[in-house]
């Protein structure tokens, strides 16, 4: 017997869907049912349903708002940075033509380079005594003496530190992906501004960002994705701290679930954590991005 | 070249200016790291700072191999990132091909639920995977890690693969079953040969995925299959602060995979940009 075509399609996307059923679905679905437990960090420990206790206490701990807090300011942190950043260097590298081709080349490189090691750079450069960071402003007479700026121990800027090396290794990404798409504006479009005397910021803002907008969409939902899942950058750098300044949702529900062994209370701060991230991106799909839609190019 | 570049004398030279100097900050963080590794200890913590070494060493390299389970570590980096590139690469080419090909209603929704997978953190799947490890018998195994890797590279490759198909017209299928070829038969020694370009970015991204990631491998490995991004990270509670020789380590690690973007260059943009462009 000959297969249809949609038995055949079927079948080939068969194991692919197996196996995200059984290692992403499945452990989801688990993940999700521990959090109506409370559940003894004891490997075989009892097991007892307390409906939804976890969640009346997430929502009433003071951590969980201010984690949730932290994670959307990071996010915004870091994507307005990358975009002002990257769509400048797309913009600098459009601008010079194909004599840039080796520095577009150097700016691929710490897309490369794990964000373990990035943090732990980042730390390095920006260690209170001996960071070159703060020798180089002071040197420069922007700081007055190195220890000036506590970037990662002082609770009021090391959100923002904490930042950096994140911001640092994924600005290539979004110049990358908005330079490829800056080639692909029509430039008689330019020209035709340009001839009616439409000044640069003119230029910028009525014709460039409005015919790049689905290109900017999608790098930054991607973007946005990713930074609001840091974990191993904030985690190397800091560990949550100084006082729990810089502890967003991934390290939260690690602390909550590893440190302090509440399963039950992590799986339901995770599973709020899930829920939003989906809902953030699904609207943001659907209303910014708007694949489909007329205004696409 | 478009209507965006600039030929005002005046105007490049001040662009130039900036780009150099973005690029100079940009590489300035990884050459500091490099010139670090090569102080000696001492001078890794010294105050205030020195950016060259007084005097170059590689005692810092030599204590990072020295140390026990260093080496081992980036075997398993290796032997992890090829096995989870594996499994995307055998998995997502017939889903992808699929998706593109036979426009089903399952091949949409399998297609979203690839895009909704992309969104899930980690930390929320890397727990309830050691029970799952742990049942089938492969706890603390290479391969128990590379499937968790491979649940972060799979959806993305399925993306990467799914633009890479698009781009090739159906007459070639067409043409080749006509000569008698199986549906199987045409993806495999038609369409796949003139895709080998994306399969090859597709590999590219699966790896470093894998080769980057902390975080299923902090949850699921102990001792036997500790990558190195572990080790690295472990240098600084288990040796104290130990600058030099984690810096060293560092450039060890991430110097291949930078070499390999230099190298690959072309087919990394073509990957980044592949989904993102095309909208």
């Amino acid at each position: 017997m000959r297969l249809t075509d949609r038995r055949f399609a079927f079948l080939l996307m068969l194991p692919a869907t197996v196996f995200l059923a059984v290692f992403v679905a499945w452990p989801l679905v688990q993940f999700i049912s521990d959090s109506f437990f409370e559940i003894s960090k004891f490997a075989g420990g009892p097991r007892t349903f307390v409906g939804l206790d976890n969640y009346v206490e997430a929502f009433t701990s003071g951590d969980f708002g201010n984690a949730a807090w932290r994670t959307v300011v990071y996010t915004v942190i870091v994507v307005v940075f990358e975009f002002v950043l990257g769509l400048a260097v797309a913009l600098i590298f459009t601008a010079l033509g194909n004599s840039s081709r080796i520095f577009r080349t150097i700016f691929l490189y710490p897309l490369m380079i794990a964000p373990i090691v990035a943090g732990l750079l980042w730390r390095f450069l920006l260690i209170d005594n001996f960071g070159i960071v703060n020798q180089l402003l002071t040197d420069a007479h922007i700081l007055q003496d190195p220890g000036q700026i506590q970037w990662l121990s002082d609770p009021n800027i090391a959100l923002f530190s904490v930042a950096i090396p994140d911001i640092w290794l994924t600005t290539s990404f979004i110049s990358l992906v908005l330079f490829a798409g800056l080639q692909n504006i029509p430039g008689d479009v330019i020209e035709a501004a340009r001839l009616d005397g439409a000044r640069y910021p003119t230029i910028l803002f009525r014709i460039i960002i409005p015919l790049l907008r689905p290109v900017i969409a999608v790098a930054l939902i991607l973007r946005g994705i990713d930074a609001a899942r840091a974990f191993d950058v904030i985690l190397i750098q800091t560990n949550g701290g100084p006082q729990q300044s810089t502890e967003t949702m991934s390290l939260l529900v690690y602390r909550t679930m590893v440190r302090f062994g509440d399963p039950g209370l992590a799986s339901a701060m995770g599973t709020i954590y899930l829920v939003a991230m989906l809902a953030v991106s699904v609207a943001a799909i659907l209303f910014i991005w708007r694949p489909g839609s007329e205004n696409q190019r | 070249m478009n209507g965006l570049e600039t030929t005002r004398i005046s105007s490049r030279v001040i662009l130039w200016i900036a780009l150099v100097l973005l690029v100079v900050l940009y590489g300035f963080p990884f050459l500091y790291m490099l010139l670090t590794s090569f102080k000696t200890p001492l001078e890794t913590i010294a105050v205030p700072p020195t950016v060259l070494p007084s005097t170059w060493t590689i005692e810092n390299y030599a204590s990072a191999i020295g140390r026990d389970g260093v080496v081992a570590s980036f075997v398993n980096s290796v032997v992890t990132a090829v096995l989870s590139t594996l499994i995307s690469l055998v998995l997502a080419v017939p889903a992808a091909y699929a998706v593109t090909r036979f426009r089903t209603r399952f091949g949409r929704f399998f297609i979203v639920g690839a895009l909704v997978m992309r969104m899930v953190p980690p930390i929320v799947i890397g727990v309830p995977m050691i029970a799952i490890f742990r049942n089938l018998g492969i706890s603390d195994t290479s391969f128990a890690l590379a499937i968790a890797h491979a649940t972060i590279s799979l959806p993305l490759s399925i993306w990467l693969m799914s633009s890479f198909f698009e781009a090739v017209p159906e007459e070639l299928e067409e043409a080749a079953k006509i000569d008698g070829a199986s549906r199987l038969g045409a993806l495999w020694r038609v369409v796949l040969p003139v895709t080998a370009g994306g399969v090859a970015v597709t590999a590219i991204f699966a790896f470093l995925a894998s080769w980057n990631e902390f975080l299923f491998a902090l949850l699921l490995t102990a001792t036997r299959s500790q990558t190195t991004p572990i080790v690295i990270a472990n240098f600084q509670t288990q040796f104290g602060l130990d600058w030099g020789a984690m810096t060293a380590l560092a450039v060890l690690y991430s110097v291949p995979v930078i070499l390999l973007a230099l190298v690959l260059q072309r087919h990394i943009v073509a990957g980044l940009t592949a989904g993102a462009v095309k909208g």
